[in-house]
């Protein structure tokens, strides 16, 4: 490559836009956002607040409600994330076990990814209902429940966790699934082949070979569905608006509620800055240490 | 995959056939939720909610499609995802092919500063930036506008745009720009008249990424809209949150909502899903 000084201005010229949209729309809210959770403004008049130093974090750390949201953001990442790299992985090793042939299987995996998260959450809100819900019966008509209305999916406190991850397990695994299948397409049959000679069974040569082998490929997954889900909202909020008594309030939806329905500008900056700071520090951790850019993360 | 003859064949034969029957489970398990949905969309009115519920309608009806007629309201919604989604897309891609192109051709310091900066972008929760920008917008004025929502949308799809862009761009030889710079094209000319036409390809799939993002989109259009500019899928969140939920309703707005997407993925099923994976892969 013969990279001219001019080369270089060149390059900046045609950076600046995309930098400077992304300095004014994405960099200065999120400044603004900082300011916004050391002052005591409201939302109906965001500039009349006071500076008020670290008060709004102090009081929402004190907040047993605070607390609890960030529980249930670690347990509902904690839920979703291994539920869809096990099904992920499994439907692409099927996938792959009948080679080419599973492209019909794979268009049909692929149509969740285009659908909007909002449709998919009212869809299981529907589902799951616990009069109408078509789950409940199809339970009771092959034997597993008596009474078809004995589940209260999203109702029941101690269940509601488990029941607002179900639509976004469904929504994901797809991609999981075609990423790691793409992933698979790129190890060497020779390699396979070698340790099939070996003796190697097929859950040896996956233990032993493939999946150490996809590393890279899961280790992106991961990072990316771990983000994802540690901020989701759409699901969660259209099912339950994060009831019932804020049962099901993640992070996303507290932040959410403190400033839109309460109109409390500093005390839901406060939480957002923390929950901004606690995502970068561990997506950074994370790609440093996991995804580890570099080694051979293209290979597929 | 060259599968050597080796001793059981006949193993390998049911095993692949358990695999099949393994799939076609998952299959049927996975399809059902939209099957149900399709199929409760054209419910008479009075069955959507009966109980015991029915898999597929007693009987065949447009009563919810029709009954959407009642709501003056839908059609302005879709003009407006419409409108927000392309304007998004347009804008994210003037700044993102650019951008994409400098960084990765160039690879500058201050490229890949850029390119990091685009990644932990993607993992800023939209709550944290939604609520600053709405305070932004508002004094601008452009709460309630289409373009408004859609520069709220570009900022999910303009890193999207770049990380995606980016990768295709690196697949186009560099020897095609050297050969129009020595035929007398400026750096510009070769870029537009020359690498972007070779690059459409990619440039259309990034379009339907960006274009998807942003129809299937909630947090923001809730936040930057009240009725003027409001999109489908507030629309459709607002139906839920009333008091007595018209499920039928509901059901047949989501299937028309979803019908564009889906008939879009299927015409560029394979490209996209490359695209996807692609992007996931790197990023």
């Amino acid at each position: 490559m013969h990279v001219r000084l001019n080369d270089r201005a060149f390059a900046l010229l045609l950076l600046a836009p995309a930098a400077l949209f992304m300095l004014v729309l994405v960099a200065y809210p999120l400044l603004d956002l900082v300011r916004n959770s050391f002052f005591n403004g409201m939302l109906s008049a965001p500039d009349a607040g006071h500076f008020v130093g670290l008060d709004n974090y102090a009081s929402a750390i004190a907040s047993p409600q605070f607390s609890g949201a960030l529980a249930r953001t670690i347990l509902y990442t904690l839920i979703v994330v291994p539920c869809e790299l096990v099904l992920g992985i499994a439907a692409a090793l099927l996938f792959n076990a009948i080679g080419q042939r599973s492209a019909i299987f794979r268009t049909v995996f692929a149509f969740p990814l285009m659908i909007a998260p909002l449709v998919a959450g009212l869809l299981w809100k529907f589902l799951l209902s616990d009069n109408f819900g078509v789950i409940n019966w199809i339970l009771h008509w092959v034997g597993i429940l008596r009474d078809p209305t004995s589940i209260s999916w999203l109702s029941d406190p101690t269940l509601v966790m488990f029941s607002v991850a179900i639509p976004d397990i469904w929504l994901t695994t797809s991609f999981v699934a075609l990423v790691v299948y793409a992933g698979l397409q790129g190890i060497p049959g020779d390699i396979l082949e070698a340790a099939t000679i070996d003796g190697a069974a097929y859950f040896q040569r996956l233990r032993y070979v493939t999946l150490p082998l996809l590393r890279p490929v899961l280790a992106v997954v991961l990072v990316i569905r771990g983000v994802d889900a540690a901020k989701t909202f759409d699901v969660i909020w259209l099912q339950t608006q994060g009831g019932p008594a804020f049962a099901s309030e993640v992070l996303s939806l507290q932040i959410y509620r403190t400033t839109i329905r309460f109109g409390d500008l500093g005390q839901g900056a406060a939480i957002a800055t923390m929950f901004l700071v606690a995502m970068t520090v561990v997506s950074i951790v994370a790609v440093a240490r996991v995804w580890r850019p570099g080694e051979g993360a293209r290979r597929a | 995959m060259p599968s050597t003859a080796y001793p059981a064949r006949r193993r390998i034969q049911v095993a692949r056939i358990a695999v099949v029957v393994l799939l076609l489970l998952v299959l049927v398990a996975y399809v059902f939720p939209y099957a149900y949905l399709l199929g409760t969309s054209f419910k008479q009115s009075g069955a959507t909610l009966g109980v015991p519920p029915s898999i597929l309608p007693p009987v065949w009806s447009l009563d919810n499609y029709t009954g959407l007629g009642n709501h003056p309201e839908i059609p302005q919604t879709f003009v407006n995802s419409l409108a927000i989604a392309v304007l998004s897309t347009l804008l994210a891609l003037v700044l993102g092919v650019p951008a994409a192109y400098a960084i990765s051709w160039y690879g500058t310091g201050a490229g890949r500063v850029f390119f990091v900066i685009a990644l932990v972008v993607r993992m800023v929760p939209s709550v944290s930036i939604a609520i600053p920008l709405f305070l932004m917008l508002g004094r601008l004025g452009l709460i309630d506008s289409w373009i408004g929502v859609a520069l709220a949308h570009t900022t999910i799809n303009l890193p999207l745009s770049i990380w995606l862009l980016a990768g295709f761009f690196e697949s186009v030889p560099h020897e095609l720009e050297e050969a129009a710079r020595v035929d007398g094209c400026s750096r510009i000319g070769a870029l537009v008249r020359i690498i972007v036409p070779v690059m459409v390809g990619g440039i259309a799939v990034t379009a339907v990424f960006a274009f998807l993002a942003s129809w299937n989109e909630y947090l923001f259009a809730l936040l930057l809209t009240t009725n003027k500019a409001q999109t489908v899928p507030v629309l459709i969140a607002g139906f839920n949150t009333q008091y007595g939920v018209d499920w039928g309703l509901m059901t047949a707005l989501s299937v028309l909502y979803s019908l564009p997407v889906v008939l879009l993925s299927i015409g560029l099923q394979r490209k996209v899903v490359a695209g996807m994976t692609m992007g996931a892969v790197k990023g």
